[in-house]
């Protein structure tokens, strides 16, 4: 596989955000805020009437495309992101990329990434960068030298 | 909090934690989560966060009172950062080790008086190789700074 400065990452979608997999990883989390489980407290908050995902799973599904895309999940290298808005319950999301810039060897190429999450219909729920390291074998499960 | 305690904070260290990677909980949360297939043992990148949040020494709730705040103030994430150095594996146990990096306030038009505090995190393998670093920052509304 071979990327360049303009490539366009996979996107990947999420049909319909569970409201149940928030009880999981409020469990998992240790995380007692209701907004991600009790949806009147959500309204009571005046924030909705829809349960609210965890910030750090909005993170996952940007790792999970930059995984599908790499083939690895030892490619990443980095990621940072910045929380605008929320996902809620029921919310179709789609995460996607592009490639900003490249640097490498020739064997192994690490590739700067502008990533996103969007609710389609709604706003950008997150934004950031990734740093991803592609190699020739990627595709096939290979990892790449450090 | 005056500006000085909020300055003071910058290099206090937190009590050393860890974590490990449960197969179950593993399972769970690559479920939750919508994870891609995942090669066998190798853990979903996500644990770089979730193992240094889960195995801080100290509770959210415990550094926000260290910045003189509770989570009934409404701290709000700013920004996440992940260095994956290395693969974490499901099963293994990982010592987390960190502390405060950075500590400012700041003023907004609408947000009135806040304070960013960052803090940094360190997952450590059994072998003392540091896998994963994760960054963190929250935002303090000081209604009273």
């Amino acid at each position: 596989m071979r990327v360049s400065a303009g490539t366009a990452l996979p996107n990947f979608e999420v049909d319909e955000v569970r409201a149940a997999a928030m009880k999981t990883m409020a469990v998992l989390l240790r995380d007692p805020n209701p907004i991600h489980f009790d949806p009147d407290a959500v309204a009571a908050l005046g924030m909705g009437d829809r349960v609210i995902n965890q910030g750090p799973t909005n993170m996952a599904y940007v790792v999970n495309m930059l995984v599908a895309w790499a083939g690895h999940p030892a490619c990443i290298r980095a990621l940072k992101v910045r929380f605008l808005d929320n996902v809620r319950g029921g919310d179709r999301v789609v995460a996607g990329g592009v490639v900003t810039s490249v640097a490498g060897d020739g064997r192994h190429q690490i590739a700067e990434c502008d990533v996103w999450l969007d609710v389609v219909g709604g706003p950008r729920a997150l934004a950031g960068s990734a740093t991803v390291a592609v190699a020739a074998g990627a595709a096939t499960g290979e990892t790449p030298a450090r | 909090m005056t500006l000085d305690d909020l300055e003071r904070l910058v290099g206090v260290e937190f009590p050393v934690g860890e974590f490990t990677i449960e197969g179950y909980e593993h399972w769970l949360a690559t479920d939750a989560v919508d994870s891609p297939p995942l090669p066998a043992g190798v853990a979903h990148p996500m644990y770089a966060y979730y193992a240094a949040l889960g195995g801080m020494g100290l509770t959210l709730d415990e550094l926000f009172a260290m910045v003189g705040s509770s989570a009934a103030d409404g701290p709000m994430f700013g920004e996440a950062g992940l260095e994956f150095r290395e693969a974490m594996r499901v099963g293994e146990t990982y010592r987390v080790e960190g502390g405060i990096t950075s500590a400012a306030r700041k003023t907004g038009k609408r947000a009135g008086v806040f304070d960013i505090v960052s803090f940094e995190l360190r997952v450590v393998d059994p072998s003392g190789v540091v896998a994963a670093v994760s960054t963190n920052s929250f935002i303090f509304p000081r209604r009273t700074a």
